[in-house]
């Protein structure tokens, strides 16, 4: 009997659910004809009502509202993880909480130089290990609280102090500890002091040659120090947002689908040209991109090479390029015997035709590297000249090393061991020469395998035989990367974070003197002395010659083989103006004019 | 019936409680961990080890034999399953290991977009696939069935991706009759209450919200039910043919019973048993589809959410969604057993 009523019960829905979907269809199509002219992102909801039911009160607001809000809708591949940025690292976080948070200083438009932003200037003692900072006056954070030296020190005091209220235990402030050395008395920067009311400053234990440059980074935006108090460890999350004193406020986010932000219009740098932001979450390239030409949104990040090729022809739509200081290599792991040998490293460097692989694979999008850091960053290296393409070279120096027959097995060297010590290569063991390329797309390599084909395809005409392989998805080949047991050639890449040139050759081979097990075990105690000499001297001028030594070391050492610097496409319809992408940090958004 | 319900209920428990267990060691067989993912291109030694301390993930996985040595008891017990095992009694899925706040909370968010969509689409697919299969096995071989049954193979044959991006080509791109993606444009403002969008939209009576929400939900239910809906057009027709091959049905036709009755009367309610075996085990494969549907219709639900937070290795997220989608799995296809006893009265459950 219970079944029967469940019956019914299910039939009533059923039968409901009907006659809502038939009313449903015939609101969809009715509703289709004004979507003829351009699209609906200027008219938002209120207008809707309209044809279907509500009387009058809804006739009535459109008037006074008269002037539409303008309303930017930018497509993008994920959602952000926090709006707190001292405790993310990724960029779609990033992209967003640089619009409503600000830091002491900022870049300037499309280059990695330092320029003040919220501190009107810094000064450093003769040294460079104290920092006077004079910070700008009048400025408030969205909830109206002042913005001023008490908020700094609270923002840098709650990164360093593990035992800070505020530096809660569920957090990982992993920029900070990278960037400034460590937590506590690990920390680089040993006090922020209060000389006045809009006067701050920095002491250091060292000099910290891109101190600035840190300053500058959107990890390192004040937030309010009220917001903070006030929501704990909720700040950041889609309940709470951020409070910042950026050029818009944040409005709302909605997991997984969008999160909006309003124009400041108190910001101290004028009122942003743009009522509204709205990101929108669109996992699936193809789909961001079709979502742009049915006009859902104004402008997207990253688009498949067919739909670049696509927008390249419509007059509706153009292309910006992001010159991201970006770099894609092929790096060894010097487990592998045959690689400790510099003449089959070369022979390798010799055989891959890069120029060719740039043009098929990457058109406008990427230059060819020579050097780990990229020329649009100060420290380059112009003088080094790259390896030709050679293949007849290669096997010459293949067969000086003993290989004339070419290359297709290699011998391990030292054991490879995983994170348990399980050994996974024994010392002595002949393997197949592998290449290894990235599960996924990053935006400094979007198609890592088809790549990896071309090269294979290169390497073999030389005489060098690889098997292509990869190591799991991103996750697990991140760690195995980090064990160094990505035993062979494998792919990588980088991108910067705050334009310093430490933050890229300092990075990778400012280690020890000892094998650095993270990049396949590359050592050179003479590279890692400059290195960390350079990011302790101070002034631009004294380090750039000590970053284009590093570089001609690692060219001369041929420690890895340097492939592309790559833009980031960005697409957006012709009715989109003033979008101003960063080198660095999030692109600006101030001047984004959308015509109806 | 209620003691049979009752027992089946209980023995959700024990399968619930494998899935943990299969969930939790598999995640943590995959290689890489949460602070490598979360790290990314930047992870050095000292942040790692730090991130994994600071999860817990560096405790054994199921017990601590190392403890039980040393004779500390409680050392022995505490241990990442056993720990997630005690919060989840309590009703605790976790926070997030990369978001930091409670999976509980996103799930209440993103489960019914998922489902709404899941539920819509099953309800498409059945409202379609059944009358389409009593059809074809009525008027079997004529032009109809062949066209319908040739319509279904290709309808089972169709990878979603592929026709979910035809669809946004179609009616968003071409002919702008229907948004690209997303539950519901940015501008529309929606109390919710149970996070059923076409649900909340009716109970607050906002009608400009509901038809938006159904603009939106209709792309990917198409993309999402055509698969389910061929197979249970197939599957209505072949147990139809079935059925009318009995000797109950050539009786009816031999007494002269008019032909609809017959169908519908003596033939539709003993075809139905295994169709709704079919239309049980063509949720789960729903709930798999979503995780393209919402990839490609930029649907929040917990389909992309959860692949994604494997890749991240984001594991509670994991293990609190895919618990609650096993959750449902497991109680839809208890309805469907229970159906059984509505269908054939044959069928006790004692």
């Amino acid at each position: 009997m219970k079944g029967k009523s469940l019956f019914i019960l299910l039939a009533a829905i059923t039968i409901l659910s009907m006659v809502l979907a038939a009313c449903g269809g015939g609101a969809a199509t009715t509703e289709a004809p004004p979507v003829e002219q351009p699209t609906e992102e200027a008219a938002p909801p209120v207008e809707e009502p309209a044809p279907t039911e509500e009387p009058a009160p809804t006739e009535a607001p459109p008037p006074t509202e008269a002037p539409q809000a303008s309303v930017f809708i930018f497509g993008r591949g994920g959602d952000s993880v926090s709006l707190d940025p001292a405790i993310v690292t990724d960029g779609e976080s990033f992209r967003v909480t640089g619009q409503i948070l600000e830091s002491l200083y900022t870049f300037a438009p499309g280059t990695t130089n330092p320029i003040p932003n919220l501190a009107e200037e810094c000064m450093p003692n003769e040294s460079a290990t104290e920092w006077t900072c004079t910070l700008r006056q009048g400025v408030k954070f969205h909830d109206g609280t002042d913005f001023n030296a008490d908020a700094v020190i609270f923002n840098f005091e709650r990164w360093r102090f593990t035992d800070n209220p505020y530096h809660f235990p569920e957090q990982v402030f992993e920029y900070y500890e990278a960037m400034f050395g460590g937590f506590d008395d690990a920390s680089i920067i040993t006090s922020v002091e209060k000389l006045d009311e809009y006067t701050v400053k920095f002491t250091l234990s060292a000099p910290l040659a891109p101190f600035l440059a840190n300053l500058a980074m959107d990890i390192f935006a004040i937030s309010s120090p009220a917001a903070i108090e006030k929501y704990g460890a909720d700040y950041g999350t889609p309940a709470a947002g951020a409070v910042g004193t950026g050029p818009f406020v944040f409005k709302e986010w909605v997991e997984g689908d969008h999160i909006s932000v309003t124009a400041n219009e108190e910001w101290w740098g004028g009122r942003a040209k743009v009522d509204e932001i709205i990101w929108r979450v669109i996992a699936d390239e193809s789909a961001r991109y079709l979502a742009l030409k049915a006009g859902d949104i104004d402008g997207l990040e990253q688009a498949t090479v067919e739909d670049l090729a696509d927008a390249e022809n419509n007059p509706d739509l153009y292309i910006l390029r992001k010159d991201q200081p970006t770099t894609a290599y092929l790096a060894f792991n010097y487990k592998i015997q045959e690689f400790q040998d510099p003449k089959v490293r070369e022979a390798i460097a010799h055989a891959i035709n890069k120029q060719g692989i740039m043009e098929n694979f990457f058109g406008e999008n990427a230059d060819l590297a020579t050097t780990l850091i990229p020329p649009s960053m100060w420290g380059y290296n112009d003088t080094i000249e790259d390896w030709t393409y050679d293949p007849e070279l290669s096997k010459q120096l293949l067969t000086e090393a003993g290989f004339p027959d070419g290359l297709s097995e290699v011998t391990i060297a030292e054991d490879i061991v995983d994170a348990d010590n399980n050994v996974l290569f024994k010392a002595g063991d002949k393997i197949p020469l592998r290449l290894y390329y990235l599960p996924i797309s990053r935006f400094y390599f979007p198609t890592p395998k088809e790549v990896g084909e071309a090269m294979a395809a290169d390497l073999a005409n030389a005489g060098i035989n690889v098997e292509m392989t990869t190591e799991g998805d991103w996750a697990t080949y991140l760690a195995a990367r980090r064990e160094g047991r990505l035993a062979g050639l494998y792919q990588l890449g980088w991108g910067g974070d705050n334009g310093d040139p430490d933050n890229f050759t300092g990075y990778f081979f400012g280690g020890g003197a000892e094998p650095i097990q993270r990049e396949g075990w590359y050592q050179n105690p003479t590279l890692a002395e400059l290195l960390n000499q350079a990011l302790v001297t101070p002034g631009q001028e004294n380090r750039d010659p000590m970053y284009k030594e590093a570089e001609q070391i690692l060219h001369d050492d041929i420690a890895r083989i340097w492939l592309f610097h790559t833009r980031v496409p960005l697409i957006f319809s012709a009715k989109v103006q003033g979008y101003q992408p960063q080198m660095v940090d999030a692109d600006n958004y101030q001047d984004v004019t959308v015509t109806p | 019936m209620v003691r049979y319900v009752i027992r089946r209920l209980i023995s959700i428990i024990p399968t619930i409680l494998g899935v943990t267990i299969v969930v939790f060691m598999f995640l943590r067989l995959i290689p890489g961990d949460p602070a490598v993912a979360m790290l990314g291109e930047h992870a050095t030694e000292e942040n790692v080890a730090r991130i994994r301390e600071q999860f817990g993930l560096n405790r054994p996985v199921f017990l601590d034999r190392e403890a039980l040595k040393q004779g500390d008891l409680k050392g022995f017990f505490n241990t990442q399953y056993l720990l997630y095992l005690g919060r989840l009694l309590r009703g605790d899925l976790g926070n997030s290991i990369h978001r930091r706040i409670p999976v509980a909370e996103t799930l209440a968010q993103r489960f019914p977009a998922t489902m709404e969509l899941a539920f819509f689409s099953m309800f498409i697919a059945i409202i379609i696939g059944v009358p389409v299969g009593i059809i074809s096995a009525a008027r079997r071989n004529s032009v109809l069935d062949s066209t319908t049954m040739v319509g279904s193979l290709v309808g089972v044959s169709m990878p979603i991706f592929w026709l979910g991006i035809m669809l946004i080509m179609l009616f968003a791109v071409t002919l702008q009759w229907l948004p690209a993606g997303g539950r519901l444009d940015s501008g529309i403002e929606l109390k919710t209450i149970t996070n059923f969008h076409l649900i909340d939209s009716l109970i607050t009576l906002n009608f400009a919200a509901f038809v938006n929400a159904l603009q939106h939900i209709i792309l990917p239910t198409i993309a999402l039910a055509t698969i389910p809906m061929a197979v249970i057009a197939r599957m209505t027709r072949s147990s139809m043919l079935d059925v009318m091959q009995e000797d109950y049905v050539r009786t009816a036709h031999a007494k002269g019973v008019a032909e609809r009755s017959v169908l519908y009367k003596h033939a539709l309610k003993n075809a139905f048993l295994p169709i709704i075996t079919i239309i049980g085990l063509q949720f789960g494969l729903l709930l798999a589809g979503a995780v393209l549907t919402e990839t490609i219709f930029s649907w929040p639900g917990i389909g992309k959410w959860v692949y994604d937070s494997i890749l991240s290795r984001d594991y509670p997220i994991v293990q609190g969604g895919t618990l609650l989608i096993a959750f449902i799995f497991v109680l839809i296809n208890l309805l469907v057993d229970i159906s059984y006893g509505y269908l054939d009265p044959r069928i006790h459950y004692d």
